[in-house]
């Protein structure tokens, strides 16, 4: 790894260490191995939003030419967002791509960024078009099935019994359950075009 | 890139730490020694905005109207510049024509900073100011590559760390060898270079035979290549400077080949026409002198004239150039074409 990148890294690591966020348990950032290439961060979902209470981990990978280029994030937890891919967790934001500015971003604002992103999605600029057009169309829907996700995957707290049941329906036909609730978010939680999707694609 | 932050004693100013690397600021403008790391100091530069208002104004003036002022090694911003023409903090567009080094008052802070030796893995414990570290690690007991002085003989300068495999022997037989090297190729372009000098003498002396046959069947031409010539004495009385002669009595009317062929040799280095110098340097002896100064007598009757002269400087000697260019209004009797060359045992200014 290159001395400037590394340099960087230590500095920034400190810096989320230190910060007042992580005081409040809102961000977090762990060291995966001792060549500071890759990182392990993790993101509280902020309040007033359906990822309230859960917590979203992120894969970290510093490129060898940091901080000239954005460090590469995904999410590891799976989310149920327009602009973060419901099956790679890839993520669309500007300062991840052409938008980084090599002196003024660190690990801590890019987390930081992310966090903002839970709270305010971009649907004209999707990485999951499928989440989107949900988001657009029917907001309640999507509240619902955020929340769910936000359950099931990173450890939130409201249970949804109605669409627990949908997904016991599919499930008992034989169909993986993650499987299954990707059908029913898909199709807006329409338990006879998931089936059809399920079985029968 | 800049300077680990903890190597510095005490706590470093934000201000002065590269937002880019997030090392101490470090410019290598000022590029002296590159010590073993790699590193120089003070790499500073400062990223300007050319306002677009500003844009019918002078260039000069544009540049004075900083924007944003951030602070970056030079390195670190000149890579950034090469992948996107922006300030990395703000977005305000740049180039790298418009970085600047930053003002004095931040030099000084950062030569202030005191850091660790970059030896310190092989000993060193000396703690320095940032703006005596080159000179420190050049001097430095515990760099491995400290330039040593060979004491067994050979006098050849070499890196501590090689001074162990070191053989005398070898190093200067290297060094022969190469030195013949070097020997033989200047030979071989010395041989060239005169086979080619050979070739342009030849050269001119056709053009030379040519022109001369060219003079002698037309007159027109005879007449253009002596003004010509006339023309070429005018320009260079003209680079020579005034000469005043404070005692005439100083003239040697015969002066012997060695004194003649001093000034010759002067007169051609200052860009003497050469088709006068020949004649000029015939007119230094009493023999070639008009009628108003070919004896001693006459000189003494034409004593009173002599201040009239316009002389030029031989430079260097003493001796003076009186050029009949110059002197058109002296009497036929005191002048002869081209001019004469009085060389005199002092009194030259």
């Amino acid at each position: 790894m290159a001395n400037i990148a590394a340099q960087r890294i230590k500095r920034e690591f400190k810096e989320v260490i230190k910060s007042e966020e992580i005081a409040k348990c809102a961000i977090k950032v762990e060291l995966v191995n001792d060549s500071l290439t890759e990182l392990k961060g993790e993101i509280a979902g902020p309040p007033d939003t359906p990822y309230e209470g859960g917590n979203f981990v992120l894969e970290i990978k510093v490129p060898e030419t940091y901080p000239f280029n954005p460090p590469k994030v995904r999410f590891i937890t799976k989310i149920w967002h327009p602009n973060i891919s419901s099956v790679t967790g890839a993520i669309c934001l500007d300062i991840l791509k052409d938008q980084w500015q090599a002196a003024a971003m660190t690990l801590r604002t890019v987390l930081l960024s992310l966090q903002a992103l839970l709270s305010a999605a971009e649907p004209d600029d999707p990485q999951d078009a499928v989440v989107a057009k949900q988001y657009k169309e029917h907001p309640e829907m999507f509240r619902q099935t955020a929340t769910h996700w936000t359950f099931v995957y990173a450890g939130g707290p409201a249970k949804m019994p109605d669409l627990d049941d949908k997904i016991r329906r599919l499930t008992d036909m034989g169909i993986e359950e993650h499987n299954a609730r990707v059908a029913l978010s898909s199709y807006n939680w329409d338990l006879e075009r998931a089936t059809e999707h399920c079985l029968f694609s | 890139m800049g300077f680990d932050v903890n190597r510095f004693q005490g706590d470093v100013d934000e201000e002065l730490v590269c937002p880019i690397c997030s090392g101490v600021l470090e410019d290598p403008v000022q590029d002296i020694a590159i010590h073993p790391t790699g590193n120089n100091l003070y790499t500073l530069v400062y990223c300007y905005e050319i306002v677009a208002a500003y844009e019918d104004l002078q260039v000069s003036n544009v540049l004075q109207a900083p924007v944003c002022e951030h602070a970056f090694c030079r390195s670190c911003i000149n890579e950034w510049i090469n992948r996107q023409p922006t300030c990395p903090l703000d977005r305000t567009p740049i180039t790298s024509a418009q970085l600047r080094a930053v003002p004095r008052i931040l030099r000084n802070l950062l030569a202030r900073l005191c850091i660790n030796c970059d030896n310190i893995v092989y000993g060193c414990n000396a703690i320095v100011k940032l703006d005596s570290l080159t000179s420190h690690l050049e001097q430095c007991e515990y760099n491995p590559k400290r330039p040593m002085l060979c004491e067994q003989g050979c006098s050849l300068i070499i890196p501590k760390n090689e001074l162990k495999d070191h053989n005398c022997v070898r190093e200067l037989r290297n060094l022969i060898q190469s030195q013949q090297q070097k020997l033989a190729d200047m030979k071989r372009e010395l041989g060239e270079q005169q086979l080619q000098i050979n070739e342009h003498k030849r050269e001119i002396h056709l053009l030379k035979d040519f022109m001369r046959a060219l003079r002698v069947s037309n007159p027109a031409m005879r007449a253009i290549a002596d003004q010509m010539e006339r023309d070429e004495v005018v320009r260079w009385s003209a680079t020579l400077p005034r000469a005043r002669v404070t005692r005439w009595g100083g003239m040697i009317s015969t002066p012997d080949e060695l004194l003649q062929t001093m000034i010759k040799r002067t007169l051609s280095e200052y860009n003497c026409p050469p088709h006068v110098i020949d004649e000029l340097m015939e007119n230094c002896h009493e023999r070639k002198w008009p009628p108003g100064l070919n004896s001693l007598e006459t000189r003494q009757n034409s004593r009173r004239q002599y201040d009239n002269y316009v002389c030029k400087r031989v430079p260097g000697k003493q001796a003076v150039l009186v050029l009949h260019c110059d002197n058109t209004h002296m009497p036929e009797d005191m002048m002869v074409e081209p001019g004469l060359v009085m060389i005199f045992a002092h009194g030259i200014e």
